[in-house]
């Protein structure tokens, strides 16, 4: 699986090209899970991990694999109906192997930077910079991340040009999803204050709006 | 249903509109199967948008969210075939004028491709609306999504309409013989494909161009009626804080109505 794993990180060409698309697509998959696992483990870990607070660090656990696995389902479908439209249909398992791939990819840099979560955690114990400090390891994977996208499309946008729009649109509508997404799922971190809970009660609301309103809070508006 | 979802992806390949199969300026494409699954199509992208509320409503609005669930899958498909009966005669009858040899058959066919194209890709946009529509209690967000998502849909779906009206022009041309394109600058104004003129020009190649040109004027001419359209068919999100209806009372407009929708977005 450690194999499996840096293949990935080196985008050998098993990992988009070659083989059985199912079975590559499981291990992919099984890759995606695993490591986000273990990362959403070590973000539920702030409010301790022993009696009650156990339940916070499975929770957190599940939840870095549901984000990723949840926004992939609902942004596939047009995705799929948009590169047809281009014509770039003979090329679509190569396409989802590469998206999965690189999903599996971020976890497994999100899972690398999970030591030095533990570390924050162990030296600070303050909520909000604990949000931070996750929000800024997201935001180094989501980076190195799309450094592998952009590798393993390379051999796609050199069959068809037309696949780096498609690339730029793929992330777009990720994001688009993602972020909404990410805001449902809260709590990632789980607030020592706060009962444990698998979603708030309040969660219900838009990631989008709410960031405009804080935006326009902050100049006074 | 088999077959005709088989059609639709045709269509989407672009194996339906290769040259080859164009030629003679004839569209082979079923319109009434490929109907059959707009309207499908449709009544799903109609349930996602009028999900809205569906997690989020209190005990006594259960029933005002399920009726705006069903008058949302009825009105959707309603949508596309009232925008395509309210322009149809006047492309036609443009296309007409201006001497292209597509016959009325053939235009409709065209045009139900069209719709397809639109409606393949709004359905397959459908789930990021639900899950959109059941996290988010901002109504005003709502009608700006799917408005986001039907522009998205209508640019993709007018430019298969146009690159499709290319390319039997370039047929056209083939079949009259190599004769050089028309001059791009003409005197003519652009929206102005008038009778004598038409009548006038047989030539193939400069009147098969002006049939392109008037497809062109036409996709703005069917995005501003469709607009128009959703606005008179409104509610299809229905508002939380309204009880439901089939319709509403007639005022404002589409444009007027999305800005004011951005502004109420950010509490402005």
């Amino acid at each position: 699986m450690l194999v499996w794993a840096d293949d990935t990180l080196r985008a050998r060409p098993w990992v988009v090209a070659q083989g059985v698309t199912k079975q590559r697509l499981a291990q992919l998959l099984m890759l995606l899970i695993v490591f986000g696992l273990l990362y959403g483990a070590v973000m539920g870990s702030f409010g301790g991990v022993f009696g009650g607070r156990f339940l916070q660090v499975v929770y957190s656990a599940a939840k870095v694999p549901l984000l990723l696995i949840a926004t992939f389902a609902l942004s596939l479908p047009s995705f799929f109906v948009v590169n047809t439209l281009f014509g770039l249909r003979d090329d679509w398992s190569r396409v989802v192997r590469a998206l999965v791939a690189t999903q599996a990819g971020l976890t497994i840099i999100l899972a690398s930077l999970a030591p030095f979560t533990v570390l924050w955690y162990a030296s600070c114990n303050n909520y909000r910079a604990a949000i931070l400090f996750n929000t800024a390891m997201f935001g180094i994977a989501s980076i190195a991340a799309q450094h592998l996208l952009n590798r393993f499309y390379a051999p796609l946008i050199a069959r068809n040009r037309r696949h780096r729009i498609m690339r730029q649109g793929w992330l777009v509508i990720y994001a688009f999803v993602g972020i909404q997404m990410g805001w449902v799922l809260r709590p990632f971190i789980g607030s020592p204050n706060s009962p444990t809970q698998f979603f708030r009660d309040e969660a219900w609301g838009n990631a989008y709006v709410k960031l405009v309103q804080i935006v326009v809070g902050l100049f006074g508006g | 249903m088999v077959k005709w979802f088989r059609q639709l992806d045709s269509i989407l390949r672009g194996d339906a509109t290769r040259l080859p199969s164009l030629s003679e300026g004839r569209i082979e494409i079923p319109a009434g199967g490929l109907s059959t699954v707009i309207v499908l199509l449709a009544v799903f992208y109609g349930l996602c948008m009028g999900s809205f509320n569906l997690l989020q409503g209190l005990e006594d609005r259960a029933h005002d969210t399920c009726m705006q669930i069903v008058a949302s899958a009825v009105k959707l498909p309603l949508l596309f075939f009232l925008t395509l009966a309210v322009t149809l005669p006047s492309l036609y009858v443009f296309n007409a004028l201006v001497g292209s040899r597509l016959s009325i058959l053939s235009v409709l066919r065209l045009l139900v491709a069209a719709i397809g194209v639109i409606l393949a890709v709004l359905a397959s946009l459908g789930p990021i609306v639900v899950f959109f529509a059941l996290s988010t209690p901002n109504y005003p967000f709502m009608i700006l999504l799917n408005v986001a998502m039907c522009t998205v849909s209508g640019v993709l779906g007018l430019a298969f309409l146009l690159r499709t009206m290319h390319r039997l022009v370039l047929v056209q041309e083939a079949l009259d013989g190599p004769e050089p394109a028309a001059p791009p600058a003409e005197a003519a104004p652009p929206q102005a494909p008038s009778g004598p003129s038409g009548a006038l020009d047989q030539v193939g190649a400069f009147t098969s161009r002006k049939a392109l040109r008037v497809f062109r004027i036409w996709t703005l001419v069917f995005a501003l009626v469709g607009a128009q359209m959703s606005w008179v068919l409104r509610p299809f999100v229905g508002n939380p804080n309204m009880p439901f209806t089939w319709f509403r009372a007639r005022e404002s407009n589409f444009f007027l109505a999305v800005l004011r929708s951005l502004g109420q977005m950010f509490g402005l």
